[in-house]
């Protein structure tokens, strides 16, 4: 059992994120157009790569770094059968991330959050709840453009968070943040593609070694 | 249960961390994942200030060479002829095509630098496409002239507008007074 969960650690890239996706992807997909200067989080200008007629362009190379720490991550934690709950609150992308949460077989929150859903969820829920190991955020402002209650939440319930933030967003909360667009549909279709790919061939990966484990 | 929730001091890792070195916490699913894997930056909380003073703007403008020669095409013939349209990824716009061939003239060399424009201009006809200059037209001048006579004529225009309305009201009085004795007629056979 100790083999099952610490082989995978010592590899660099044990379930091959990096084939996933690539510059061009990204690119296509709009992934680097972020918004206004004047919009912009003072936290954001390190992952910026310069402001094309006032409209901030987020640097690809880095993106491509994070997105790949943040995907190897979740396909950990679905590796060791982590709950992994989505949140995003753009009504535009609701159904969407619902319906990858449902294909994943993970949980999906798109709707109000209300205030103790995670600090206060012994109350909320009844006792032995067992509360989400990873949050992916695939939006992380609220639907008044200010930092979702959320992010604050998993930090004190010391759960690790995955997001998305955009350039005016405020990535110092986040885990392992991922610095990208979050408004365009073709941007946001790539997000939930590349999370559903993971989370499936995680756990896939994770079948064939019990299995394999049963077998010796 | 022991647990920290303070947000702001240390990070995620840091904080559960150092509960497990007392032993009042078990080990989480995600904490090995994290020390093999830990983020380019430590999530640790900043306030978000803002800077006070002169701002300095960090982030570069992004300009390239070919921008001067798509100002002044910009400039002297507006929009293009034909709309851009962005569903296509390998769309060439106008303006595009106008700079491709500058281009391609000035490394040729055999042109001045002053008349390269006009030459570019030509070169764009002479493949098919016609550009328009804005402004200094002389359907352009005739607009304007139209424009100043219909300011002229618009005071007298209104007055006209103003009569046919207090004559419509005056018809509307006559006819109400017809109106309302029809109907007081009406009830008295039923």
């Amino acid at each position: 059992d100790d083999k099952l969960l610490s082989e995978p650690l010592s590899h660099p890239d044990f379930f091959n994120v990096k084939e996933l996706f690539s510059l061009k992807d990204l690119f296509d997909a709009r992934v680097h157009l972020g918004h206004k200067k004047g919009c912009r989080h003072r936290f954001m200008e390190p992952y910026i790569f310069g402001c094309r007629l006032d409209q901030d362009i987020i640097d690809l190379d880095q993106t491509m770094q994070h997105l790949q720490l943040a995907l190897n991550f979740t396909a950990h934690i679905a590796y060791r059968k982590g709950i992994i709950l989505f949140i995003s609150r753009k009504r535009q992308f609701c159904h969407l991330v619902e319906s990858t949460a449902r294909e994943c077989g993970e949980y999906a929150h798109t709707r109000y959050w209300q205030g103790g859903l995670l600090t206060n969820a012994h109350v909320q829920f009844g006792s032995g709840v067992r509360l989400p190991d990873l949050i992916i955020f695939l939006s992380s402002l609220n639907n008044v453009f200010e930092p979702h209650v959320a992010i604050r939440d998993a930090a004190k319930m010391n759960i690790p968070t995955v997001g998305v933030v955009d350039t005016n967003c405020n990535p110092c909360l986040i885990t392992y943040p991922i610095p990208g667009n979050d408004d365009s549909p073709t941007a946001m279709e790539l997000y939930c593609k590349l999370f559903r790919m993971t989370i499936i061939r995680a756990k896939d990966k994770r079948q064939q070694s019990e299995v394999f484990n049963e077998l010796r | 249960m022991a647990g920290n929730r303070m947000q702001k001091i240390g990070s995620v890792f840091s904080r559960t961390r150092n509960l497990l070195r007392i032993g009042v916490i078990e080990k989480p699913l995600w904490f090995d994942v994290y020390a093999a894997f830990p983020p380019l930056r430590e999530p640790v909380y900043r306030v978000p200030r803002p800077r006070y003073g002169k701002v300095k703007d960090v982030i570069p403008p992004i300009f390239y060479q070919e921008d001067e020669v798509r100002a002044r095409f910009y400039r002297i013939y507006g929009s293009g002829p034909r709309p851009f349209d962005l569903s296509q990824s390998n769309y060439k716009s106008t303006c595009q095509r106008f700079v491709e061939k500058f281009n391609e003239l000035k490394e040729e060399g055999k042109i001045e630098e002053e008349k390269l424009f006009e030459e570019t201009g030509k070169a764009l006809l002479a493949s098919g496409i016609i550009l328009q200059r804005r402004g200094t037209d002389k359907a352009a001048q005739q607009d304007h002239q139209d424009a100043e006579t219909r300011d002229s004529l618009l005071p007298l225009q209104l007055q006209t507008v103003l009569e046919k309305i207090q004559e419509k009201k005056k018809d509307g009085e006559e006819q109400t007074p017809e109106l309302a004795e029809t109907q007081k007629e009406d009830p008295l056979p039923s």
